[in-house]
């Protein structure tokens, strides 16, 4: 009985401590985790990716060639690529084609990153894509090749008192 | 109403004392999966675990994708333990068309693979303190999660399904100065999990309720062919990471815990042991890493199996031994891909567990089973 009740009080005193201790959680938001690198982005010379988070993409017009290869990737993973024409004025390349991204189907795995082999494709920080309709969330070429801007900088900050986000 | 009925849809007759009940699919207790329990009173008289409600079919999908696109479907049966779900895929690929991973990559995996391991399981508990009616247990480890998750998306760049592990190594290198971020963060939060052994482990409350409950004895648990925890939990001292090591499992050492009750608490503190096991292996493995190198060697695009072949490759995932048959004929897909998985192993256990327990105890039983519905479905 009295090993019952020890046992009880400890539970609660445990749980009590924590009342003195900052709030671990983040408010999302307004505050978002900041993330390493420059987004996903991959060597073709090397073979190896470079860390970064893994969300929307950016296409450098003057880098890609039209060569499907991103599409053929993705073909096998969710059918999320489609090749298509862009303006006269926008040409970079000579079939005028550019890849154009579902954002209703990716994954984003990032294997279309790791197919183009030309430093064309990257993935940025800019995870927060919705929109009110299924057509808002493909992206054209020209959509595509916007850098986002996304303020990330909070931290996790262990101290001796326990972690916060700061 | 003369005709005859197919034998599932015969009316039964109505029994005095037993009465049927479903339990689930819907019903929150039980995951994507029914328990058809039948009870008289409180106590359970037989008991029959329905799964198969979330079956997508990962198996014979694999069968139109190449070896690299399959990779961002086969982690899907387990979002949150990932980078295991894939392990022995991986590793099976490998051995199909003969690559040698170098070693920086292979000590990545090992802690990619901890880490996940870590972030399972702090769900499952989650999901454990919450089917007690202990909230303080649900809101800890979904918190505490979040410092390992953290670390996995400073690694690959996304939260839960990774895509990290490629055959040939690893996807990229570990972002800079990451060994000390990590050790910070792995040991707060090995600091954390020790905490819990008050507040939940050690509390009177929860001895009293799960100890001796849904006992599984060691022949019991060797001849049902479980595997885990549960098997680690009724006394049989079998962990991959020390039977079968791949990658760098042999030059780690690994401590696998074992305790010999086999009750629920027995097995729901496996788990929790288990945590504080993979916290020491990640910090050998941080240690003992090559600390330059490459990550990954190059393939041809579309790689091919060598004529008629097949591998069978098996990693300890954080529901057990998880298993991947994977036949090639030549072609650039495999001709047929196979997972054998640890939660549908330690399903079968549960009839036999549940026969004369009470219908009160059915959500901590079922859920120390260390089950989760949609790998077991695939
Ligand atoms: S990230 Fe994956 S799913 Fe998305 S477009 Fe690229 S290959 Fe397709
Ligand atoms: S983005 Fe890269 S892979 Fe895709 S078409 Fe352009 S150059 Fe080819």
């Amino acid at each position: 009985m009295t090993n019952t009740a020890t046992g009880i009080i400890r539970a609660l005193n445990s749980g009590i401590k924590h009342i003195a201790t900052k709030r671990f959680t983040l408010r999302y938001p307004e505050e978002k985790l900041k993330f390493v690198g420059d987004g996903y982005q991959f060597d073709p010379s090397t073979g190896v990716g470079i860390a970064g988070l893994k969300g929307r993409h950016m296409l450098f017009h003057d880098h890609c060639t039209g060569c499907q290869l991103c599409s053929i990737a993705c073909e096998g993973v969710a059918e999320a690529i489609a090749m298509v024409k862009v303006p006269e004025e926008q040409k970079q390349n000579k079939k005028s084609i550019m890849p154009q991204i579902d954002y209703g189907k990716c994954v984003f795995c990032g294997l279309c990153v790791d197919a183009c082999p030309f430093y064309a494709l990257y993935m940025t920080n800019d995870y927060e894509l919705s929109s009110f309709s299924k057509e808002g969330l493909i992206y054209t070429p020209a959509q595509l090749a916007v850098k986002p801007y996304v303020e990330q900088d909070s931290e996790i900050i262990i101290t001796k008192y326990g972690a916060t986000h700061g | 109403m003369t005709a005859e009925l197919p034998p599932g849809l015969a009316i039964q007759k109505v029994d005095e004392r037993i009465m049927t009940l479903n339990v689930g699919p819907q019903h929150p207790g039980s995951g994507h999966m029914r328990i058809i329990v039948q009870i008289d009173g409180d106590y359970i008289v037989a008991c029959d675990p329905d799964p198969g409600y979330v079956h997508r079919g990962e198996e014979k999908m694999a069968e139109y994708r190449n070896y690299i696109t399959n990779i961002p479907h086969l982690e899907r049966p387990v979002i949150h333990d990932s980078c295991n779900a894939l392990y022995p895929y991986v590793l099976g690929v490998e051995e199909l068309l003969g690559i040698e991973v170098p070693e920086r990559a292979k000590y990545v995996r090992v802690i990619c693979s901890e880490l996940n391991r870590c972030i399972y399981i702090m769900y499952w508990l989650a999901i454990y303190g919450i089917f007690l009616g202990h909230s303080t247990m649900f809101m800890w480890p979904a918190g505490d999660r979040e410092l390992l998750i953290d670390l996995m998306e400073k690694i690959s760049g996304a939260r839960v399904t990774h895509a990290h592990f490629v055959p040939g190594g690893v996807r990229n290198d570990l972002p800079p100065n990451f060994e000390e971020v990590c050790l910070r963060q792995v040991n707060y939060f090995e600091k954390r999990i020790r905490e819990y052994a008050a507040v939940f482990y050690d509390n009177p409350i929860l001895i009293s309720r799960t100890q001796d409950t849904g006992v599984l004895s060691r022949e019991d648990a060797i001849r049902l062919g479980t595997t885990g925890s549960v098997l680690r939990a009724s006394g049989v001292s079998y962990d991959l990471r020390q039977k079968e090591p791949y990658d760098v499992y042999e030059e780690l050492d690994v401590h696998s815990p074992v305790m010999k009750e086999g009750d629920s608490y027995a097995r729901s503190k496996i788990p929790w042991l288990d945590m504080l096991e993979s916290c020491n292996i990640i910090k050998q493995a941080l240690q003992k890493m090559p600390k330059s190198g490459s990550v990954r060697v190059k393939l041809k695009p579309n790689p091919k199996g060598k004529g008629l072949d097949s591998v069978y490759k098996r990693v300890e995932s954080g529901r057990g031994s998880l298993g991947c048959h994977i036949v090639s004929d030549g072609k650039v897909e495999p001709y047929r891909l196979k997972l054998s998985v640890g939660s549908f192993r330690n399903l079968i256990a549960l009839p036999y567990l549940l026969k004369g327990e009470k219908l009160g105890n059915m959500p901590s039983v079922y859920w120390s089973l260390n089950y989760w519905p949609v790998e077991a479905d695939r």
